[in-house]
Order: C-alpha cells, then structure tokens, then sequence
C-alpha cells in the first residue's frame, strides 16, 4: 500500500493507493491496474482520467461527507472503473458523478451506498456513452437508507451508441422490521440492531481494507 | 418454565387462538400439530413477542409474565425460534452478529480466538462450510444451509427454551439427519424445552419422550403422547376428528 499526500493533480501507475488530500480539488491520471482508496477526505471535485487499457477500483468512504462532490471520469478505450462510495450525510448533501464513456470496450460500475441521517442527500449519476462507439458496458447500483433524513437519486444513462450493455438499479428504503426482529431475537437491543444494519449497509461495497481501519 | 394462561391470539383482527391453557416444564419436548394455516408458526412467534400480533392472557416463562417484554427481552431470557425460512441479511455476518450478541449476553469482552474455535467446531459438526462464519447471514444460502446456520446461532446462544418452526421442511434425507443429530446433542448436553412444529415424523424419530397437542378450532383439541402423533401421521387429522374434543377451559397441563 503506498500511502500519499497529494494535491491538485497526481500520476498514478500500477499499485494500491491510499490518498490524502491537501485541497478540494484534485485531478487523478491512471495507468495499469490500480486500486485507489480516498477515506474521509473532504474534496468537492474529483476528475478521474483513465488512460487506454488502466483498470482502476477506487474505494471512497466518508462517514460525514460536506457540501458538495462532484466526480468526473473520462474513459476511452480498454478501460474499467469499479468506483465504491459509501457515505453518511448529516446535513444537506450533493454528489453528482458524470462519467464520459468517449471509446471502445470500457466497463463501468458506479456503487453508492448512501445513510442520511439529516438533511437532503441528493445523488445523480449520469453515465454518458458517445456515438459509434461499441463494446461498452455501464452499471448503476445506488442504494440509500433514509435515517432520519432524506434521499434523492437520478440513475441516468445516455447512451448515444447501439453496441452498449447498461443497467441501473436504485433503491431506497428504510429498516426492514422483520430484519430487526430477527437480530433482536438473537438477544440484540433494537438501538444495536439498526447499528449494526447501517454498518453492514454501509460497507457492504467496500473491500476489507476500509473494514479494517474505519470503525463508524 | 412456560407457561400460556388464558392465551388468546389475533392478528390483524382474525382470532387464531382462544382462552388456551399449556404448562411447558424444564426439559420437556412438546409437539404442535394441526392442519396448514391453524395457527402453529403465529403462536411460536407470539412466544418469541413478535407484536405483529395481539394476545391477550399471560405468557409466563420461568414464573415471570413475559407477555409485554419484547423480543429481545424474551431472548436475553432464552427463547430462541428457528424459523423455516430464516432471513437474510446482507452487509452483517454470521460472526459480527453473534459477537455482539454473545457480548449483550455475558456483558464481558469476548476472547476472539476462542470464539472463533468454538465456531469451527460447531460448523464441523453441522457439515458446513467454516467460511459461512464469515459470511452475510444466510445470503445466498440454500434452504438446508439456512438452517444449520440457524443451528450455528442456537449452540452459540445456548437458549433454554427452543421453538423449532418445521425447521424439516424443504430438508434433504442427509441434512435431516444432521439438523436431527445436532438438535439431539444440544438436548442431551443442555436439557432445554422444546417446543415443535411439524407435520413429518422425521425430527419426531430422534426424541424418544413427548408431549403432542393438535391444534383445530382456536384450541388444543387433543394431547397425547409419541402414539398421538404417530396416528396423526399415520390416518390424518379427518380420520381423528371425531376424537378431538373442545373443552371449556381448554386446559392441557
């Protein structure tokens, strides 16, 4: 794991990643395989550019995100991004994620597990697939649990090409009561129980990393 | 140890049960039977206090009225239900919810590495897999392995009284034998109540002592022993009907 404090913009070639950022904005280039991991960082803009045949998982987590975030991938050929947010808003929240799809055979994932405790947490993701373009592949997964505040998520995929597999899946929700009367009757107190269902939300698109050094 | 006196129970305002009686001691294994939407599974979770439904009387359990604790309550206690469909819980795994279970239990920290032994060992003697220890609570888990998780639970919890909702259904010759094998050792070793609901004989096979109630009519219309069920089994509840008997205050002690 190289671990690295960054501003403004940074090169990355093959390897793991974990990112402190100095400002509230920062431009990423990729190439290789790489894994990239921003925790708790209170960045507002992000541009992710992702060189010909990169591979790039990035893990973002934060447990009180601020304001605003506004990430912007651009992808042209050969290309993946497996990007994992999960987050908890305590006060009015935007996050908009525009993903430029420009070439051939990219794949995208957009994972978003989002807990608003207060406020209004506002997601839009818009996937953007140019024209005679092929091969290509875009996936929406955008989860949230209202806790006490608000959600609202726009999955948007536009695709201007015929050769493109997309999906989006967008669901919100709040507990599930059965689900909480199963684990209190494993002897947990009902308060421990939603505990326990935000983290298991929360970090369920995470890998064991962020399980490993973040305790919400 | 439990005790229903004067148990009603509704849901939704549909009576399923009235004014019924049942003394359930230390140790004892007590069979409900009856037809397919009588009321078997909503009396296991009105014990266990599922407030989806409404009862009226008392639940007693170890000569304390229960009635109004809710479920956990009713578990810190040692009411434990195994459900024929348990549910699935993505993002919590088997091992984090009984971690903190087992802390809410015993208020002390948890010796991690004995645990985790003591899991092994069990998941070895229910022929299941050790990596379900760290797997979300029975996602993507056949019906068989939904239940010896459920049995995983159960040894770590060790509750004193167990309600066995027709855990056998949907269960293969060799995961009867196993969830049967497993439900005997924990019998032998802690001596708990027992309550089942079934409509098969194959975990009624591995207890050689019982009580059996048929349950028709919002009451307990006959009790007997292992020979009441076996003739259930054997005839069917149309054949018997004419030897179920209501009485007044539906006493089955």
């Amino acid at each position: 794991m190289n671990k690295l404090l960054v501003s403004d913009i940074i090169e990355l070639k093959e390897g793991i990643y974990l990112l402190e950022v100095k400002s509230n904005k920062l431009k990423i280039i990729t190439n290789g395989n790489i894994t990239i991991y921003l925790i708790n960082t209170l960045i507002n803009n992000l541009d992710l550019l992702i060189n010909d045949n990169s591979y790039v998982n990035m893990y973002i987590f934060n447990k009180n995100v601020n304001n605003k975030l506004v990430i912007n991938i651009l992808e042209d050929n050969n290309t993946k991004i497996d990007l994992r947010y999960a987050f908890i808003n305590n006060n009015d929240y935007e996050c908009v994620i525009n993903n430029n799809i420009k070439g051939h055979n990219n794949n995208s994932n957009i994972n978003i597990r989002n807990i608003s405790n207060n406020g209004l947490s506002k997601v839009i993701i818009n996937a953007y697939i140019e024209e005679r373009t092929t091969n290509n592949i875009a996936l929406e997964d955008l989860k949230g649990i209202n806790n006490g505040g608000l959600i609202h998520i726009e999955p948007n995929i536009i695709c201007n090409s015929n050769e493109v597999s997309a999906n989006h899946l967008t669901t919100i929700g709040s507990f599930n009561k059965d689900i909480i009367n199963y684990l209190m009757s494993k002897g947990i107190k009902e308060e421990l129980t939603k505990d326990l269902l935000l983290k298991g939300f929360l970090y369920s698109n995470m890998d064991d990393y962020i399980k490993s050094v973040e305790v919400i | 140890m439990l005790k229903l006196q004067g148990f009603s129970l509704s849901v939704n305002d549909n009576i399923l049960f009235t004014n019924l009686n049942l003394n359930i001691n230390d140790g004892e294994i007590h069979i409900l039977m009856g037809h397919n939407g009588v009321g078997k599974s909503s009396i296991a979770k009105a014990i266990m206090g599922d407030n989806n439904y409404q009862v009226k009387g008392h639940i007693y359990y170890n000569d304390e009225d229960i009635t109004n604790l809710n479920i956990y309550e009713r578990s810190k206690r040692g009411i434990y239900l195994l459900n024929q469909s348990p549910i699935a819980i993505e993002g919590v795994t088997n091992a984090e919810m009984l971690r903190l279970a087992v802390t809410e239990k015993t208020n002390e920290p948890l010796n991690i590495f004995k645990f985790n032994q003591e899991l092994e060992n069990i998941c070895q003697s229910l022929e299941l897999d050790k990596s379900f220890i760290h797997r979300e609570i029975n996602v993507g888990c056949s019906g068989g392995e939904r239940k010896k998780i459920e049995l995983l639970h159960m040894w770590i919890l060790k509750p004193s009284l167990i309600i066995l909702d027709e855990i056998d259904s949907g269960l293969d010759v060799d995961a009867i034998k196993i969830v049967g094998n497993s439900l005997k050792k924990y019998y032998e070793l802690y001596k708990p109540s027992i309550i089942i609901i079934t409509h098969s004989n194959a975990l009624l096979n591995i207890f050689d002592n019982y009580y059996v109630h048929i349950l028709d009519n919002q009451k307990i219309v006959k009790s007997g022993d292992k020979l009441l069920a076996l003739d259930i089994l054997n005839k069917g509840y149309k054949e018997l009907s004419n030897t179920f008997v209501i009485s007044e205050n539906n006493e089955n002690e």
